[in-house]
C-alpha cells in the first residue's frame, strides 16, 4: 500500500469563454517507480479525461513535460513522485503560451529564439556530399557537444525573473545556443554578427545572475559558465569592434 | 539577416551598438569600487579596535593629504551612477514587482531570494547611507571622539516627550552595518557570477565569510566606540 499523493493542479482552458483558472485536487495511491508522467496520466485515464498536459519521449530527451513541481520547473518524465512530498503542486511553465491546463507552447518561443539567434552554422564554404567531413578537434567536439545537450524545455526560461519580466530576453538556452556556435570552427560569423545577435541587453548583458536557470536545467547543462563566457567574449568583442571584425575564439 | 524591428529600437542601435556593453561593464564596476570603499571603510572604522590614537592619525592623514576631500563627493557620485546602473535591474513597474515576487515566492531558490534582498537593502542602503553622510559630514572633522559621541548619543531626552530616551544611532549603525554589508557581499557575488571567474558557490562561501569577519569588525568597533563614550573620552 503507498502513500496517499494529493494533487493541486492548475486548471484553465483560454478556449473556453467564461473558463476562470483555479487548483484542482486529485487523489491516487502511489506505487514503487511511479514517476510524474506515470501519476498524471493515471489521472488523466482514471479521474480526469479533461486534464491537459504535454509529453512525448518521458525519457527526458524531448523536453515537452517540463512544469512547475511544488514551484519550481522541472520535467515531469524524470520526476519520481517518490522524491517528492505526498503533497504535490503542478502549475504551468510561465513565460511561455498557455494552451491549456499544464501545456504550453514552447515551440513557438523556440522557433523565434532560433531566428534571432541564427541558430545555425554560417558558412561560405560550398558543401560536397562526396568530400569526407571536416575533422575537428576531440576536445572542440566535446566543448560543442556540452551546450548542444540543450533539450530545450524551457525551464530556464521559467525560472529566470529577467525572461519573466521582459518577453524580448533571449535567457540562458539562448545565450548557452550562440556559445555553442562561439566556439564552432565551422561557423564563420565575424565578431560584429555575433555581437548583434548577443551584445545587447536582450541577450549576453541582459542576465542579473539569479541563477535559477543553473540551478534548475533537468539536464544540469553548466549554464552559469555558458553565460558569463558569452558575456565575456561579447565583452571582449565588443571593446575592440570594428564593424569588419574577425572571428573569436 | 534582421528581423523586423521598431523605429526605437533601430535608432538606439544606431546611436551606439554597444551602449548596453558600456552600460553593464559600468554598472558590474561601479558595484566592485563600491564593495571596495566600504570594505575599505570598514577596516578604517576598525583601526578604532587598536586604539583611538591609531584611529586619529589615519583620519587626520586622509585629510591632510586630501583623500577625504575628492574621496567623499567621489563617492557620492559613484553611489548615484550606481543608484541608476544597478537600479535599472530592479523590477520598478508595478506588473514586474508583481511577477518577481510571485516567483521568488513560488521557487523557494535561494539566489533568486538572495537577490530580492538585495533589492530591499539597496533601499535601505540608500536611505541610511544619505544620514550617515549629513550626520558625519556636519560634525567634521571625524576623530575618535566625536564618532564615539555620535554613535553612544541617546534622543530625544526631551520633557515634552515626557523624558524618554532611546540609543537611535547605535541601533541606526547595526541596522545599517548587517543592510550595508549584506548589500555589498552578495553584490560581488553576483558581479561575480555574471562574468563568471570562479566557481559560484565556493566564491559564495569566501565571500559570506569575508563579510562576517566585516560584520564582526563593525560590532567590535560600535562596542569599543560606546566604551570611549562610556568613559568620557
Amino acid at each position: 500500500m503507498g502513500r496517499q499523493l494529493s494533487f493541486s493542479i492548475f486548471r484553465y482552458n483560454p478556449n473556453i469563454p467564461g473558463d476562470a483558472p483555479r487548483m484542482q485536487e486529485y487523489k491516487l495511491e502511489e506505487y514503487e517507480g511511479m514517476t510524474l508522467f506515470v501519476a498524471l496520466n493515471d489521472i488523466r485515464e482514471k479521474l480526469d479525461p479533461t486534464l491537459m498536459f504535454d509529453f512525448v519521449c518521458r525519457a527526458a530527451i524531448c523536453g515537452s513535460c517540463a512544469m512547475m513541481i511544488n514551484g519550481r520547473p522541472g520535467l515531469a518524465c524524470k520526476t519520481m513522485t517518490g522524491t517528492l512530498p505526498s503533497r504535490i503542486n503542478l502549475m504551468p511553465l510561465p513565460v511561455f503560451k498557455l494552451i491549456g491546463d499544464l501545456s504550453v507552447d514552447t515551440g513557438t518561443w523556440f522557433r523565434n529564439l532560433q531566428v534571432r539567434t541564427e541558430s545555425w552554422i554560417h558558412t561560405n564554404k560550398k558543401f560536397d556530399p562526396e568530400a569526407l567531413e571536416v575533422r575537428m578537434e576531440n576536445k572542440t567536439a566535446e566543448a560543442i557537444y556540452e551546450p548542444e545537450r540543450c533539450i530545450e524545455c524551457g525551464c530556464c526560461v521559467a525560472s529566470c525573473i529577467t525572461a519573466n519580466i521582459r518577453d524580448d530576453f533571449l535567457g540562458a538556452t539562448g545565450i548557452n545556443r550562440v556559445g555553442r556556435f562561439l566556439i564552432d570552427p565551422r561557423d564563420e560569423r565575424t565578431d560584429a554578427e555575433y555581437f548583434e545577435v548577443v551584445g545587447s541587453e536582450e541577450g549576453a548583458f541582459g542576465c542579473v545572475g539569479l541563477m535559477a536557470c543553473d540551478d534548475n536545467c533537468p539536464i544540469e547543462l553548466p549554464l552559469q559558465q555558458q553565460l558569463a563566457f558569452v558575456r565575456r567574449k561579447m565583452a571582449q568583442a565588443g571593446l575592440k569592434l570594428d564593424l569588419k571584425g574577425m572571428k573569436i575564439s | 539577416m534582421e528581423l523586423a524591428k521598431t523605429l526605437q529600437v533601430t535608432l538606439n542601435k544606431k546611436a551606439n551598438p554597444k551602449t548596453d556593453l558600456y552600460v553593464d561593464l559600468a554598472q558590474s564596476l561601479s558595484g566592485v569600487f563600491l564593495v571596495g570603499f566600504l570594505w575599505m571603510h570598514m577596516l578604517f572604522v576598525a583601526t578604532i579596535i587598536v586604539s583611538p590614537e591609531l584611529f586619529n592619525s589615519l583620519s587626520e592623514g586622509l585629510d591632510k593629504y586630501y583623500l577625504a576631500q575628492v574621496g567623499i563627493p567621489a563617492t557620492i557620485l559613484l553611489i548615484i551612477c550606481h543608484i541608476f546602473l544597478a537600479g535599472r535591474r530592479a523590477p520598478m513597474r508595478l506588473r514586474d514587482m508583481r511577477i518577481a515576487w510571485r516567483m521568488t515566492k513560488m521557487m523557494g531558490h535561494a539566489d533568486t531570494w538572495i537577490w530580492a534582498g538585495q533589492v530591499i537593502t539597496a533601499l535601505l542602503v540608500g536611505i541610511f547611507a544619505s544620514m550617515h553622510l549629513w550626520t558625519v559630514l556636519t560634525q567634521w572633522p571625524l576623530r575618535a571622539a566625536t564618532s564615539a559621541a555620535r554613535v553612544a548619543s541617546v534622543g530625544p531626552a526631551d520633557p515634552s516627550w515626557g523624558g524618554f530616551t532611546f540609543p537611535f544611532m547605535i541601533v541606526f549603525y547595526v541596522i545599517f552595518l548587517l543592510v550595508g554589508e549584506y548589500h555589498a557581499g552578495f553584490g560581488l557575488y553576483r558581479i561575480l557570477v555574471k562574468w563568471g571567474w570562479f566557481e559560484r558557490h565556493k566564491m559564495g562561501y569566501v565571500l559570506k565569510g569575508i563579510t562576517v569577519i566585516i560584520v564582526a569588525l563593525g560590532f567590535i568597533a560600535l562596542y569599543t566606540f560606546t566604551k570611549i563614550a562610556g568613559g568620557g573620552a
